[in-house]
């Protein structure tokens, strides 16, 4: 070896190494900046250099620059075939799988994750394949959301969507018997939590409570509020749907208390927006407006036009309940102007009708805003005649899912 | 009666008002490829066998 050849070396894996100080510490944009150096500056060692394209790729991931991450875990995937690097290769397909899932490539994806699990299978690596697994079983669960399936409550939704979200369901419970058997209690949590999606998904809440259950109860052996706090929302929503508002408020409380202790803000809203829904189906109206104030708050300080939006929205409901019609028609102008801002086409036209209502309550002319009504008429509501429509706006109180929920509850397993 | 009709509205569905993206996924997990154990592995590898033979 040259003298210059050893300095090279030295200073590509000097940058590699700062590069992946920066990683662990969470500075995913400083590591991106020193492995990019590290490889302008070049390895001769072959490993070296598929540990700097992993690890460029996972940077790029976690900083959601996925077109960036796939061509440097396509290029560790190319150098590890070319070197035989088995093990190597199942991690770059992994990587890959992961990835292309997060750009909605999910047939691709799935050719990936099959790679992963083919080689772990080949090399008897248990802990290979209960990672492939999981991964199986997120791709086929984005698959199943990524399908429109507007108004639909879960379990409800098009058979492509079910079939899909079957077939994450089944993943997942072969990696669950595999890290079980591992001991593996870190990757168990995860596990439960995404099956507890999946069946929640599936319409089974029963067994999404379970799951979720099971999540929370390994968030806690592990001291880690972050996976509380989701298990605690993602239980609410679970009980929600199986008819039981008090007992999901105190898990939306919860899971508000931690969002608050971890001084995450746009969860905090999420957990207040969720409070707010809850106590309008309990018909609990001042502490639902409590809530969404709450939300309405975080929202204007965060810049969320949408949760602003759907905070302004909810607060009307709450108020023509209560009978506050001028509160009423505050919130609904407000929703109106800012769905017409973001281009929510749905919301503006609920806004409209909620506005034009009002204003028939409170005494105003139809006539006095002609585009309101022929708006409405562009789209057909089946709704013939000019009187109040007042209670379209207790529409919470009269969600399908509580005269859904019987049903679904004696369907279940 | 006005109520009646209003039951079957369909204008706020409950899917948009609950669960849109609700739902709280777990992270995924990537795999690492770590220099810093390559290093301490080749190392590894270089100081065991001198160790063993030590012992015999």
């Amino acid at each position: 070896v040259e003298p210059d050849d050893n300095r090279m070396e030295a200073s590509c894996l000097e940058l590699a190494l700062e590069g992946e100080r920066l990683c662990k510490l969470g500075d995913y944009g400083g590591g991106v900046s020193f492995f990019e150096a590290a490889i302008q500056v070049g390895t001769e060692d072959l490993q070296v250099l598929s540990a700097v394209y992993s690890q460029l790729g996972n940077a790029y991931f976690h900083l959601h620059d996925y077109t960036k991450a796939l061509e440097f875990h396509h290029h560790d995937l190319t150098l590890t075939r070319t070197i035989g690097d088995e093990l190597g290769e199942a991690k770059a397909s992994g990587n890959l799988g992961n990835t292309l899932k997060a750009m909605g490539r999910f047939d691709e994806a799935v050719v990936c994750c099959q790679r992963h699990l083919d080689i772990a299978q080949v090399l008897n690596d248990k802990v290979g394949q209960a990672r492939a697994l999981y991964n199986f079983g997120n791709v086929y669960h984005a698959k199943g959301k990524s399908v429109c399936w507007s108004g639909a409550d879960p379990g409800d939704f098009p058979e492509e969507v079910m079939t899909a979200l079957t077939r994450a369901a089944d993943y997942y419970n072969e990696n669950l018997a595999i890290v079980k058997e591992l001991g593996d209690r870190a990757a168990q949590g995860r596990t439960h939590g995404n099956l507890g999606n999946t069946y929640y998904l599936l319409g089974n809440f029963r067994r999404a409570v379970a799951s979720h259950e099971q999540r929370l109860l390994i968030a806690k052996e592990f001291g880690d509020r972050a996976a509380q706090r989701r298990a605690y929302c993602n239980l609410g929503n679970a009980f929600i749907f199986l008819g039981e508002f008090e007992v999901a408020a105190e898990h939306y409380k919860k899971a508000l208390q931690l969002a608050r202790q971890l001084k995450d803000r746009a969860v905090e809203a999420q957990a207040c927006y969720s409070l707010g829904n809850t106590y309008t189906l309990l018909h609990d109206y001042e502490r639902a407006i409590d809530y969404h104030l709450k939300h309405l708050i975080i929202a204007q300080d965060l810049n969320d036009r949408i949760g602003e939006g759907r905070a302004c929205w909810s607060l009307g409901n709450a108020h023509t309940a209560l009978g506050n019609h001028d509160q009423a028609m505050h919130f609904a102008e407000k929703h109106l102007e800012i769905s017409k801002e973001t281009g929510d086409r749905g919301g503006e036209l609920t806004a409209r009708m909620n506005v034009s209502d009002l204003q028939m309550v409170l005494g105003l002319s139809y006539s006095t805003n002609n585009s309101v009504l022929s708006e409405n008429k562009e789209i057909d509501y089946n709704r013939a005649g000019a009187r109040p429509r007042m209670s379209r706006r207790h529409s919470m109180e009269n969600l399908d899912l509580m005269k859904l929920t019987p049903d679904k509850t004696n369907g279940q397993k | 009666k006005p109520q009646e009709e209003d039951h079957q509205s369909t204008a706020v569905p409950s899917s948009q008002m609950l669960h849109s993206d609700a739902i709280e996924m777990e992270p995924e997990t990537m795999e690492t490829k770590s220099l810093t154990d390559y290093f301490s592995k080749m190392h590894m590898d270089t100081v065991t066998p001198t160790c063993q033979r030590q012992r015999k």
